[in-house]
Formats: C-alpha cells, sequence, structure tokens
C-alpha cells in the first residue's frame, strides 16, 4: 500500500471523528443513480474488537461496508462523495480521489467475507492459490506454506489435509464459510469487512465462524453486518444501528447489548 | 408431475391444459425428429460410406499424401471443407470472442445497444446475401484495387466469417452474462485487477458456454453452401491448392449431385457425402469438446 500524496498529519482531521480508529468516513454519501443509499455519515470504527452494523435490510449496513473497499464501484451508475481514510500500518490514508492508491492493494488490504460462501468453481487447492498468486503476487515455491497456514487458522487443514484436490462446492456450508475466510485471511489484511457472515449457516456453523471471528477481533479492524441483533450482543464491541441511509445511533462497549434494548432502537 | 405441486387441484381452463399437454409433446417431438432424421440419412448414405466413397480407386496413403489426386471420390471435398473451417474460424475466432467479452464486460449500455443491434442485423442476413455481397465485393475490387481478384478459398472465407461472426459475439456474450454475478464481485473483493479477472476467473468459469459458441460456429461454417457457390466452391478442383485456388466442398457437393444426378448410384454418393459432412461436424465437435474438458479440468485444478 502507498502513502497517499499528503502526509496523514496534514489530512484535516474530521471534525466528528475524536475517536482513535482505523476507518474513518467522513460525510459519505453512496448513490446508485436516484437511489441514495448514503447520506453524509460520518463514523470512526477502532481497530480493536468487532464493530456491528445493524438495522432492516435496505438501511444501507452493506453498502457501507462497500465504501471501504470500494466494492460499490463495480455496480452500476455508483457516485461516492465524502472521504474515506483508512490506516494499513501507516497512518490514515484517503481512499477516495487518491491517485496513489492501486484499488486492487485497497481490496487486498481491505479483505471482504460474504453472505453466501463464494467461492470459484475449482479445487479447495486453487481457491486458495488463485488470489495469492494472481492478486497478492506470492511466488509459486511459496504458496503450500501460506496455504496450510491460512487453512490451520480457520481450523480446516486438519479435516482437509488430504483432500485439497476435491472440489471447493463439496465441503459443507460451514467449511465453505471458513475456507472464504481462509482466503481472505491468507492475503494479509488489515481491516476486515463481513457482510453477514452466518446468515446462510446453519446454528452450529455459525458458532464455529463466530468462535473464530472472536479470535481474530483482537489482530484485524473488524466491520462486520449482522442480521441478528443477538449475534450482534454476543460479538460487538460496539454497535451502530442505521435507518434509511443514516447512522441513527451508536452503542459503544459497557451499553446495553440486549436484544430488547437493540430491537427498540431499529 | 408429483401430487404436492402449490396450486395442484385448481382447476384450469381447458386452454391451459391443451397448452400443457402440447409443450410435453415438444420434446419427444424433436427427438423423434432428429432420430428418423438420422435415419434416413443412415439408411440411404451408410452403404456408401466406405473408403473408396472418400478416395476411389486411389490408394488412402498416397491419396492422402497429395502424390496421386482422386478424382472420383469426395476426399478433395473432405480438405476442401477442412481448410475452409480452419482457415474461417482463424479470421473470425478473435474479432468474434473479442467483441463479445467487449459487450458484456466493457461497453457502455448505450454502446451496447449500438453494436447489438449490429449484431442482430449481421445474424439475420441469409447467407445468399453474404454470398451475392462477397461475389459483387470481388467484381468490384477487379474493376478498382485488384485487377486479378478471384473467387476462392479466401474470400469464400472471408464472406463466411461475416456469417458466423454473430454466432462467436453472441455465444461469446451471453456465456459471460451466465457467470454469476457473486463470482465477480468475490474476484473483485479479492485484489484481482480487471483484466486478470476476465482472464483467470471469467473466462474458465464461462468455458462451456464458450466452446458451445464455438462448436456452433463451426456447424454453421461447415454447412453452409450459399456463400461458398458464389465465391469459390467448384464441382471440381482436386485437393485446395492455396488461399486464392477454388476448392471443393461437401456441402457444395451434396447440393450438386442432388441437383444434378444422372444415376441412382450418383444420388446415394449424395447422400454419402452427407453423411459424411455430419460425421466431421460431429467428430469436430467431440473435440472441441474433449478440449474444452481438459481445459476446464486444468483451471479447476489437483493441488497443481
Amino acid at each position: 500500500m502507498t502513502e497517499g500524496p499528503e502526509a496523514p498529519e496534514n489530512i484535516p482531521e474530521p471534525e466528528a471523528v475524536q475517536l482513535p480508529g482505523s476507518v474513518h468516513l467522513q460525510d459519505l454519501s453512496v448513490n446508485f443513480g436516484r437511489h441514495q443509499a448514503l447520506k453524509n455519515i460520518t463514523a470512526a470504527f477502532s481497530p480493536k474488537g468487532i464493530s456491528v452494523l445493524v438495522g432492516r435490510s435496505g438501511s444501507g449496513k452493506t453498502t457501507l461496508l462497500r465504501s471501504i473497499n470500494r466494492l460499490n464501484e463495480e455496480f452500476d451508475a455508483c457516485a461516492t462523495s465524502g472521504q474515506v481514510y483508512a490506516d494499513f500500518g501507516q497512518g490514515l490514508i484517503p481512499l477516495y480521489d487518491n491517485p496513489d492508491l492501486f484499488l486492487p492493494d485497497l481490496r487486498l488490504r481491505a479483505g471482504m467475507l460474504f453472505q453466501n460462501p463464494n467461492l470459484f468453481p475449482v479445487s479447495v487447492y486453487r481457491n486458495l492459490a488463485l488470489p495469492l498468486q494472481l492478486a497478492a503476487g506470492f511466488p509459486k515455491a511459496e504458496l503450500p506454506d501460506r496455504i496450510r497456514q491460512a487453512l490451520t487458522s480457520v481450523g480446516l487443514w486438519k479435516e482437509l489435509e488430504n483432500r485439497l484436490d476435491l472440489p471447493a462446492e463439496r465441503l459443507s456450508g460451514g467449511q465453505q464459510q471458513r475456507l472464504c475466510l481462509a482466503r481472505t485471511l491468507a492475503l494479509e489484511p488489515r481491516i476486515l469487512l463481513l457482510d453477514e457472515p452466518t446468515a446462510s449457516l446453519d446454528v452450529h456453523a455459525a458458532k464455529e465462524i463466530e468462535d473464530l471471528l472472536l479470535q481474530l477481533a483482537g489482530r484485524y479492524t473488524v466491520i462486520m453486518v449482522s442480521h441478528s441483533l443477538a449475534q450482534a450482543g454476543r460479538l460487538g464491541s460496539r454497535i451502530l444501528v442505521c435507518e434509511e441511509g443514516r447512522l441513527s445511533a451508536t452503542l459503544d462497549a459497557g451499553a446495553d447489548f440486549s436484544e430488547e434494548m437493540l430491537a427498540r432502537l431499529l | 408431475m408429483t401430487s404436492h405441486m402449490p396450486g395442484e387441484g385448481v382447476k384450469r381452463p381447458p386452454l391451459f391444459r391443451l397448452f400443457k399437454h402440447c409443450y410435453g409433446l415438444a420434446a419427444p417431438l424433436l427427438l423423434f425428429c432428429l432420430l428418423s432424421l438420422l435415419g434416413f440419412l443412415l439408411y440411404h448414405g451408410a452403404p456408401s460410406l466406405n473408403l473408396s466413397l472418400l478416395f476411389g480407386d486411389v490408394p488412402p496413403l498416397e491419396a492422402i499424401s497429395g502424390r496421386r489426386p482422386v478424382w472420383d471420390g469426395l476426399w478433395p471435398a473432405f480438405t476442401g471443407t477442412l481448410c475452409l473451417i480452419g482457415l474461417t474460424m482463424g479470421l473470425a475466432l478473435l474479432p468474434g470472442i473479442g467483441c463479445g467479452l467487449y459487450l458484456a464486460e466493457y461497453a457502455s449500455p448505450r454502446r451496447k445497444k449500438i453494436i447489438d443491434s449490429a449484431v442482430d442485423i449481421l445474424a439475420g442476413t441469409p447467407s445468399i446475401v453474404m454470398g451475392l455481397f462477397g461475389f459483387t465485393l470481388i467484381l468490384f475490387l477487379r474493376r478498382t484495387l485488384l485487377p486479378e481478384a478471384n473467387t476462392g478459398l479466401l474470400p469464400a472465407s472471408a464472406c463466411l466469417a461475416l456469417l458466423v461472426l454473430p454466432v462467436l459475439i453472441v455465444g461469446t456474450r451471453e456465456a459471460l452474462e451466465a457467470v454469476p454475478e457473486s463470482l465477480r464481485l468475490t474476484a473483485a473483493a479479492l485484489g484481482f485487477s480487471r483484466s486478470q479477472r476476465l482472464r483467470r476467473v471469467l473466462l474458465p468459469a464461462a468455458g462451456q458456454g464458450l466452446w458451445g459458441g464455438l462448436i456452433l460456429a463451426i456447424g454453421r461454417c461447415a454447412e453452409d453452401t450459399a456463400v461458398i457457390m458464389l465465391t469459390g466452391a467448384v464441382a471440381n478442383a482436386g485437393l485446395p491448392a492455396g488461399l486464392t485456388a477454388k476448392f471443393e466442398a461437401l456441402p457444395f457437393f451434396v447440393y450438386y449431385i442432388t441437383a444434378q444426378y444422372q444415376t441412382q448410384e450418383e444420388l446415394l454418393l449424395g447422400f454419402g457425402a452427407a453423411l459424411l459432412l455430419l460425421l466431421l461436424a460431429g467428430g469436430l465437435t467431440l473435440l472441441a469438446h474433449g478440449l474444452e474438458t481438459g481445459y476446464r479440468r486444468r483451471w479447476q485444478g489437483g493441488k497443481r
């Protein structure tokens, strides 16, 4: 990741942002054609713990998440105004209108996990090897080691050690989602963006993913969209409530994260 | 139909039920048509399908190596058709697949609309019109820039390439558009650049559809008669001698012999040629299918 043209100290510190954090949204608006999905959002996300976004469907949670890895731009007629700053280890850099920022680099540093396990229709090994080799540019000789590490970190190595040639689609739903997480972690991101990562899983598989996320929370800035208030209460160290493209409430650590309390805010 | 279908027990209007029975019949009907066509062709063509159909009384090896010309066999027409297919695909493949890629991945909606209608017009052009176009183009060239221009293998291939271009464009485009949006988004989110995404994820994932378009194009190219009879195919030319030489082709032979046959044997020869053409197209299809399977296996890969 190259640093922005302005050194971090030259960035005008956004007024509303006082919290120390590794992702700052400043006056961020996102439009898809005439539909305004996000309306002048200013917020900061802390580097430790899991920040959970909750809200009704269509409230802009996913758009907010995708503004951080600029994935909204993959859709037609998307227009973004405002700025997002992120810290990938060299201080805050602006992510929009930054000629020194190479978009694929940003997406390597801010890894994303989707609601459905979006595996490539190839073998387990190739699913991990393709992005490692092509996007991150690791030499081929390093791949087996990196793949073993990644699978170990999500607890899949023992299960799949001898089945790396298996088509990835044959894994169970929970294994698939863990494989997706391994694929993202292998690229050594600083920020993890999770878009309802357990929504398509059964209770048991969801629990496994949740446990993994809690382990990862200390090492990455984790921002997660959740459909479940109970899950938000269990995992979140901070909960942000989205409503019609705005952040309508923010609950910091220590606040009442009970389901009843959250339900009242929605 | 199971009894658990939603809406089961609801009384449908008789017209609807009639329609349902009709489309239930459509699939067996198609199969019946195909089988009777094949059966008819086999019945008439199979008896004459042997080595002498291809090579006449020339020993096969000497005919294949071109040491002795074949006058009373289909070998020259067979090679002519193969050359024609090869040359046409060589000319059409890059622009066809390129245009399909552009339409699916890069074109703005406005441009897409314009190019789409152009492709539609090209796809709707009858092959005889394409042949006439080639013929008049050759005449035009003779009178202006190239006095020595004449009908032959290259002009025929060029016109055929125009004919199969829309097949390739539409095939490529549809294959790419059939790749799930989630795959595209995932590749983007994993940091693939746009060209990596296209080359290493979308194209391999669209592989089956792409090869399908290719096979259709080859078939179209193998069977077309109208274009080549106006631009270079003749009844008697021997093996194709070069890009500008006249050539023989199987579909033209079938057309010619069934229009002009004098004896029953000659007509049967026509059936033999038709069967040979079918086998050639079928063989190429199998080859393409084999290549596709191999390519897909390599992409989906085991460990290495």
